[in-house]
């Protein structure tokens, strides 16, 4: 088993810093640009892991139940998210499906099947076939999910529906804003450097 | 920027991985000496440097300019309200609602839609520039200003995300219903580009450059490189 990397080079200015004496909680920063280079785990991935299962169950229920619904003169129209895809897809607009409903819910979906299919046999240091590629698929996946700008998409589509209707928000919108904050701290908590350090201790 | 590519062992600033001879993967992070053409632990490509990063961004810059032109004289979305179509563009959406007196609102989607991608526009071909040029002052600034450039762009996203939401929810037939414009997915384009642009940028190349003063420094990092690279031996 090779020893941990007791040194790693900034990614944004290439310095090369000794990162061996981290302890749990700790975070170094690169001295030349300020870069945060990587933050030592505390807790082995339990956390990230509780993150990834709580999301996952969130994002279903985002999906199951209506998102918002809209009256407007007697008329009531209901929308759910699989539903608006739908919808979208209906009216001609599939590019604007994908580019919607790709980085909302089907790259975060994939995200945190991976991070589960990763960090589960890496807290129990199980080497399993699929440990580098799941870190390759998250590393690639990582900049192209827009969950909290979604957020704050729906929360201007409210006021702007203001003024034409009457928009209630269903139990859906709740859980997508519960799962946008547990997405939120999941990935936040899966330092790049800490999680390959252990891929690489398992699979050597 | 092909200069690089060649004489890698002496090109670099004391002190980098590149000096010492070794690339870090960008997608695993491993240190691994530059003469493997693949990461010995996640099988990505090395590079000591983004490839033609200088030329890729630049590309990736003016196709996203040029998308930035549909992006903003087409219509984003169409509103149909009793059977009169109205027809509204990214800014006249803005203009609506100060007219509405949504302030916030009108913030949110003027910096979002206008002043990120054109301020990510702006940033990134100047940190190209300086970089084309040699400059060797302010590094850090540039390279904080890379990281916030990155940081930003999917913000740009939220109009796009508005009109889906709009279209998708507000569908009452004759009385009301909304169509999305072509501006949608124009402007879908420009953020997704202007991440492309971002990412193909490599911050490293702001820090490549030699001041004067440090040529002489070079040669006794050197010495020191020497060591290194006789403890890599045991990677081949």
């Amino acid at each position: 088993m090779p020893s941990p990397p007791s040194r790693t080079a900034c990614v944004d200015c290439d310095l090369l810093v000794r990162i061996d004496g981290l302890a749990g909680g700790e975070r170094a920063t690169c001295p030349r640009c300020g870069s945060v280079l990587t933050a030592r785990t505390e807790d082995g991935w339990t956390k990230s892991l509780a993150f990834a299962l709580a999301a996952a169950m969130l994002l279903l229920a985002a999906n199951l139940f209506p998102f918002l619904s809209l009256q407007a003169s007697g008329l009531e129209q209901v929308m759910t998210l699989p539903g608006s895809a739908v919808e979208l897809y209906r009216g001609g607009y599939t590019t604007i499906a994908v580019l919607v409903m790709g980085p909302i819910v089907g790259i975060p979906a994939l995200i945190v099947a991976t991070a589960t299919a990763l960090l589960i046999p890496l807290r129990r240091g199980r080497a399993t076939p699929w440990l580098v590629p799941a870190g390759k698929l998250l590393s690639f996946l990582g900049p192209w999910s827009m969950v909290e700008v979604f957020v704050i998409g729906v929360l201007v589509s409210l006021v702007k529906i203001g003024a034409m209707a009457t928009v209630v928000m269903g139990i859906s919108f709740w859980a997508y804003v519960a799962f946008a904050i547990c997405f939120t701290l999941m990935i936040t908590s899966l330092d790049r450097v800490q999680l390959w350090r252990d891929i690489e201790a398992c699979v050597a | 920027m092909s200069a690089h590519a060649g004489a890698h062992a002496t090109a670099y600033p004391e002190g980098t991985a590149a000096a010492a001879g070794l690339a870090c993967c960008h997608v695993c992070r491993k240190l691994a000496p530059a003469t493997l053409h693949e990461c010995p632990l996640c099988g990505s490509a090395l590079h000591l440097r983004k490839a033609d990063s200088i030329q890729r961004t630049v590309a990736l810059v003016i196709t996203a300019s040029l998308l930035y032109i549909p992006a903003n004289v087409l219509p984003i979305m169409t509103t149909n309200q009793l059977g009169r179509p109205e027809d509204s563009t990214i800014l006249g959406g803005v203009v609506l609602l100060i007219h509405h007196g949504s302030y916030p609102i009108a913030a949110v989607i003027f910096i979002a839609s206008v002043l990120v991608p054109l301020g990510k526009l702006f940033a990134i071909s100047w940190l190209a520039w300086t970089v084309a040029r040699g400059h060797t002052t302010s590094r850090q600034q540039r390279t904080r200003m890379y990281r916030v450039t990155e940081l930003v762009g999917k913000w740009s996203m939220t109009d796009v995300f508005v009109v889906a939401i709009l279209v998708a929810l507000i569908q009452l037939g004759g009385l009301l219903s909304i169509q999305a414009g072509a501006a949608a997915i124009a402007f879908g384009g420009v953020v997704i580009v202007t991440m492309l642009a971002a990412e193909s940028f490599d911050s490293r190349l702001i820090w490549d450059r030699l001041a004067d003063d440090a040529e002489d420094a070079r040669e006794d990092v050197r010495e020191e490189a020497g060591e290194d690279a006789g403890a890599e031996e045991e990677y081949r």
